[in-house]
């Protein structure tokens, strides 16, 4: 894999933590550089930081992406603006994680999206329509169809979907929720998740019981069930 | 400048005057007026004047209160980019220090407590930053029911290992009418009113009474949160809205100084006012204005 960040001391660290965790790490200074070792190594994935000079990360996956380069890619943003995340999303980035971040947490991260594309799952990443049987949303125009009719969510609900929709099968816990869609993680606030969860639910006519597509994992967090397609 | 322009019309009167005069213009005007109509007349020419006057003062009513506008808006960005740049500066050593802690030996004591301190220090950055970024925010916005939000906050709070068992009162009308709903941002209104049921439940003893009341009036909800925990010295009472400040009674409790000013920050996102009343020994009493 190849990690990218303009701080020397967080590739001299990141680099070789990343290696005892069982990653073959390559590492790049800047945007233009990453470009150039990515087209001769083919990595498997990229960890690609977002404020760079020269040539940022945005624009180095704003390339790779118009070249049709699949590879997975976790940004990791600096900004923790609501905007930033879902432009990350929207942008074609599997993941992301706000700096500064638990190192585990980024290795967890990268094994769940490898484990996904090894499953010869398409990576939803960069994908405008995501469907998941009679429910689908358009992520750039951020609105969402039930059975073709369109169905009204608060933009906080929307992201939250989306989040769950582009990780299907994966569970994911309230705290990474709350850092990746809310932005925040003042005091126990994990109902805020629950909250929004029920009210999707409601939305979208979804059984917690007998869920299509919002499960609750116990003690864990959430896990999107539905089979989700490009649209 | 304007003053002069103001006399350029006079000027011209005067000059013309004296060239009638000089040449010896001999026409004249003679103009009957009807006396009935005279009142009308100063009528309309003492109006004319006290407009004048009128807009010339909110004129420069507006001047000013543009100029101050203009003044907090350019502090307010400075704060924002003071804050941005702090957060740049200081998230990248942060990531460097956590991933380098994470190649060293996780079992020994120095190592836990560098860690200790890192995280400490990550999430001190991260709160200041959602207190600019809460300033600037879209704010999710939908009726909000206060005396459930209030219920929610108090069971979460019932939740956590160190404030289990405690009893918080809770008085919310039903008759004859429950309180309106406000329109607000469910999340940030919860995180508000728990940091402030949590002060309560810090700051006093197991024996305490801690009350949550709503009431309603003139359009406007208002919420109070009592106790009759430890107090605030008066000398202190001005400073808790301010960021990163700590009483010194408080110092025994664990605390970033970041609750209140996040609480203020987000009653005045809603176009709300809060304040605070306390004596020392007494008591609290916290008083948060939401319009409906």
């Amino acid at each position: 894999m190849l990690l990218v960040d303009d701080e020397a001391a967080i590739r001299d660290n990141l680099g070789p933590f990343l290696g005892r965790s069982g990653f073959d790490v390559s590492t790049a200074a800047d945007g233009a550089q990453a470009l150039e070792i990515f087209a001769n190594e083919r990595p498997d994935l990229v960890v690609l930081d977002v404020l760079m000079p020269r040539l940022d990360g945005r624009e180095v996956l704003r390339r790779l992406r118009a070249s049709e380069q699949w590879t997975p890619v976790v940004l990791l943003t600096q900004v923790g603006e609501s905007y930033e995340r879902a432009a990350a999303l929207e942008e074609g980035a599997d993941d992301y994680l706000n700096k500064p971040f638990d190192p585990q947490e980024l290795v967890a991260r990268i094994r769940a999206i490898l484990r996904r594309t090894a499953a010869g799952a398409p990576s939803l990443a960069g994908t405008t329509r995501l469907a998941s049987g009679i429910l689908s949303i358009d992520r750039m125009a951020r609105r969402t169809w039930l059975a073709g009719a369109e169905v009204a969510l608060t933009p906080k609900a929307f992201s939250l979907l989306e989040y769950l929709m582009v990780h299907p099968d994966e569970v994911i816990s309230r705290d990474r929720l709350l850092s990746s869609v809310w932005g925040f993680d003042f005091a126990v606030t994990s109902r805020a998740v629950d909250h929004r969860v029920a009210e999707l639910r409601k939305t979208l006519g979804d059984d917690s019981l007998a869920p299509v597509w919002l499960e609750t994992v116990q003690g864990l967090g959430y896990r999107f069930v539905g089979r989700v397609e490009r649209a | 400048m304007k003053y002069v322009v103001a006399f350029v019309p006079l000027a011209i009167g005067v000059g013309c005057t004296m060239v009638g005069v000089v040449t010896g213009d001999p026409r004249e005007i003679v103009v009957g007026y009807s006396f009935a109509w005279l009142w009308f007349g100063l009528g309309l020419l003492t109006t004319g004047v006290v407009l004048t006057v009128v807009i010339a003062r909110n004129g420069r009513r507006h001047a000013v209160a543009n100029a101050r506008a203009a003044g907090e808006a350019s502090q307010r960005e400075n704060q924002a980019r003071f804050l941005s740049r702090l957060d740049h500066e200081l998230k990248n050593p942060l990531t460097a220090i956590r991933a380098g802690l994470s190649n060293l030996d996780a079992d020994d004591p120095t190592v836990g407590s560098i860690d200790g301190q890192v995280m400490r220090l990550s999430r001190l950055i991260t709160d200041l930053r959602k207190l600019a970024e809460l300033r600037s925010v879209t704010l999710d916005l939908a009726p909000v029911d206060l005396s459930e939000l209030a219920s929610e906050v108090v069971d979460a709070l019932g939740e956590t290992p160190e404030h289990a068992g405690r009893a918080v009162t809770l008085g919310f009308p039903r008759a004859p009418r429950p309180l309106p709903r406000v329109r607000g941002d469910y999340d940030l209104l919860f995180l508000a009113l728990y940091n402030l049921v949590s002060n309560s439940m810090k700051y006093s003893s197991a024996s305490d009474t801690i009350e949550v009341r709503g009431s309603e009036g003139d359009g406007t909800v208002t919420l109070e949160i009592a106790d009759t925990g430890r107090g605030i010295p008066n000398d202190e009472i001005a400073r808790v809205w301010e960021e990163l400040s700590r009483g010194r009674g408080a110092l025994d409790v664990p605390g970033s100084g970041l609750g209140l000013p996040f609480v203020k920050a987000v009653v005045e996102r809603h176009g709300g006012t809060v304040n605070l009343e306390s004596r020392e020994r007494e008591g609290t009493l916290v008083r948060v204005n939401l319009p409906v």
